[in-house]
């Protein structure tokens, strides 16, 4: 009986024990052989650019939707209020979307419309080059461009161009941002007129 | 209905431009179909106020349709109308090309007309008055008269339309009852009759005549009108604010502002006469490619929809005088161009009294596509199976394996191997006869069916488009420290990494590029 004992019980070690699970390190893209060489060329520079520069503009645009008015509660303050935190979170509001969309019953279903509340609109309210899209973040483009400007001439102009931008951008911002891919919450505007933000907001813009 | 990684690749995208709240309910109305604002709220699990919004976005951005239709009552009810949205597949993955949109503009027009291009792809729409405004706080500030003229040049071309109605009404149909939920909208027959979506797209398109025009002079001249030419010139800034229109008054009575959007459909045939081109003077010749290319030019205007077969006919004249304009043209002459018209595939007509020819641009298409299908067998499965796969794909029928074996040259054993593994991934169909002769033989027959494997082949891309923007932006995300980084603190190890990321995201953009065209040639052209 022992013996039985003792051999289901080795029986029983070997066949159905269970050994620690060897831990691997999960790799997200790991190596593959066989795959071949991509090609790498620059001739798509500019798609490139172009591309990265709409999604920054949909990102800090209005139309990145994040949420109605539970966003405006749910903001975080940080432990320390700074005056500077103040005026940044102004300047970094997006606008509304109603400054962008027409949401009257000519333009949206029925449904969707809005009562014509805020109609009137100043052109110079509505704010269409976003200060703080990213224009003087920091571009990987630019720096490849001055890398080929040595082997390429071309790259001449397009750098000229992007001086300017940074330094019209410099002018224009009031602190240095570096979001580049910056998800982070800001604080949102609902559609709800707020005249007394809406005022404070006018007087922290930049005049363009 | 969007194959499976279709959606997951649209609905990436619109999560990546616009947000959470907006992707959720593209994935819904992708899923399941046109729905109403009820039953998106409740799929979404999403509050009232933000489904509202989300579809605010997304149909100014051109991505989702409405239309009212008539639903079913109860017998007794006064019938109800309702409110549907649809999802719009093809321009939610146009999305990705629209640097190419921008190339051929920019190419074409210029960078004026690309400045206010670009405005209309970073908002959706614009009415003219938010064109000139947005010019305003643009550096190269510009007149308003000298917008205009941008604009209209960027009309005439075609790039720029007016957008759909925001809501047309669909009247029932006659034979059956306008379907309420999503299940019974799947149509039983499949073909002429449209769907509610397409039905829905036709009736809010505007009509031709007008989807190209700035401004319509209503017949019942207003006195502003006719002021027009007598005004001066500061006065006229205000009058053009209002775009005249008897068929546009606003349910308030008054006149209502046109918005503008991009023309995808242009795009998409200039794409695909691009892809036409290429294919061309890769496997024909380059002459070849100039009198196409001079052809498509000619008959560009006269395209009625994207996927035309055929080109309109041209003379030969017309021809010519288009081919010597070209570059590398100019040493043509008829018997070249004529050779290369036999090469496109046209016949040389006998009589040559009215000597007309035109492209049969579907062939062209098909051919391209045909190679793209084989050099993806060939990469996968070997020579052997791009032999046989070539073979099934000519012959069209279903064809035994032991004929495929003797014609391929390959061993019968292989061959069977081979014939198996294209048939568990899909590419190819299988039938088996028995035959009760002496012996009863089992024969296994093979076929390749196009329709169903340019599906596959156009999911199994999707995939890859969507693996290669998963990559790109977690390739970013690892080095967003990096990123953040003023230029000059870029030194040593840091810069390395830097340069790497550069290289990093060419490679992985362009290879998306490419496969965009891929995706392209089995979607759109």
């Amino acid at each position: 009986m022992a013996f039985r004992g003792r051999g289901r019980g080795r029986g029983g070690f070997g066949g159905g024990g269970f050994r620690a699970a060897k831990q691997e390190p999960f790799e997200l893209y790991p190596e593959l052989e066989d795959l071949g060489t991509a090609e790498y060329s620059t001739r798509n520079l500019q798609l490139i650019k172009w591309y990265s520069n709409l999604q920054k503009y949909w990102n800090s645009s209005p139309y990145y939707y994040e949420g109605g008015s539970e966003r405006t509660r749910n903001v975080q303050k940080p432990d320390v209020e700074r005056l500077s935190d103040k005026n940044s979170q102004v300047a970094n509001a997006k606008p509304p979307l109603w400054h962008f969309i027409k949401l009257d019953i000519d333009h949206v279903p029925a449904e969707l419309a809005r009562g014509d509340k805020k109609e009137k609109l100043g052109s110079k309210r509505v704010r269409w080059n976003p200060e703080s899209a990213g224009m003087h973040k920091l571009d990987l483009f630019e720096k490849l461009e001055q890398k080929h400007q040595g082997q390429e001439g071309k790259e001449n102009k397009e750098n000229e161009d992007q001086e300017e931008d940074d330094e019209r951008n410099e002018e224009e911002a009031e602190e240095e941002f570096s979001d580049e891919g910056d998800y982070e919450q800001n604080e949102y505007f609902d559609d709800d007129e707020d005249d007394y933000n809406m005022a404070d907001d006018n007087d922290d813009e930049p005049f363009f | 209905m969007v194959s499976q990684y279709g959606i997951k690749l649209a609905t990436y995208l619109i999560s990546f431009s616009y947000g959470d709240f907006c992707s959720k309910v593209c994935e819904c109305l992708l899923s399941r179909g046109s729905l109403t604002l009820a039953q998106i709220i409740r799929f979404t699990e999403l509050s009232r106020e933000n489904v509202i919004n989300c579809l605010r976005v997304l149909i100014h951005q051109n991505c989702v349709q409405a239309f009212s239709i008539q639903q079913e009552v109860a017998f007794g009810e006064a019938p109800k109308i309702v409110t549907q949205y649809t999802a719009l597949f093809d321009n939610m993955i146009h999305k990705m090309r629209f640097p190419k949109f921008m190339q051929i503009v920019s190419k074409e027009l210029g960078e004026d007309c690309l400045g206010i291009f670009e405005g209309l792809l970073q908002h959706g729409r614009l009415s003219l008055n938010q064109i000139i405004d947005r010019n305003k706080q643009t550096p190269d500030n510009s007149d308003v008269h000298v917008v205009r003229e941008t604009f209209s040049r960027l009309l005439n071309a075609r790039f720029v339309e007016r957008c759909p109605a925001p809501e047309p009404f669909l009247a029932p149909h006659e034979e059956e009852t306008p379907a309420k939920k999503r299940g019974t909208k799947s149509a039983k027959i499949a073909e002429a009759p449209k769907t509610i979506e397409q039905r829905a797209l036709a009736a809010a398109a505007p009509m031709e005549s007008i989807r190209f025009l700035m401004e319509i002079d209503t017949l019942t001249g207003t006195s502003e009108e006719k002021g027009m030419e007598s005004q001066n010139i500061a006065m006229l800034d205000e009058k053009w604010k209002q775009d005249f229109s008897d068929a546009e008054l606003s349910a308030s009575g008054k006149k209502k502002e046109i918005l503008w959007r991009v023309n995808f459909e242009e795009f998409m045939r200039r794409l695909r006469h691009k892809a036409c081109m290429e294919y061309v003077i890769a496997r024909l010749s380059d002459q070849s490619g100039i009198v196409l290319s001079a052809i498509l030019e000619l008959t560009r205007s006269s395209e009625t929809r994207l996927k035309t077969d055929k080109s309109a006919s041209l003379s030969i004249n017309d021809i010519y005088d288009e081919v010597i304009k070209k570059d590398g043209g100019l040493g043509m002459d008829f018997e070249r161009i004529r050779a290369s018209l036999v090469q496109l595939g046209c016949q040389i007509p006998t009589t040559g009294i009215d000597e007309t020819y035109s492209i049969d641009l579907k062939n062209i298409v098909e051919l391209a596509q045909n190679e793209e299908v084989e050099s993806v067998v060939l990469k996968r499965y070997g020579r052997e199976a791009y032999r046989i796969f070539r073979l099934l794909s000519k012959s069209g029928r279903l064809l035994e394996t032991d004929k495929i074996s003797d014609t391929t040259f390959v061993e019968k054993k292989d061959t069977l191997k081979i014939l198996y593994k294209l048939w568990k991934d899909g590419y190819l169909h299988m039938e088996k006869v028995s035959v009760n002769g002496p012996k009863q033989t089992l024969f296994l027959l093979w076929e390749m069916n196009k329709e169903p494997l340019w599906l596959r082949v156009l999911d199994e891309m999707y995939h890859a488009a969507l693996n290669l923007r998963l990559r790109i932006t977690y390739e970013l995300d690892q080095e967003k420290e990096i990123l953040q980084l003023p230029k000059e603190k870029l030194i040593g190890e840091l810069e390395k990494r830097y340069k790497r990321l550069g290289k990093v995201r060419i490679i992985l953009e362009t290879s998306l590029m490419n496969l965009d065209d891929a995706l392209m040639l089995f979607r759109d052209f």
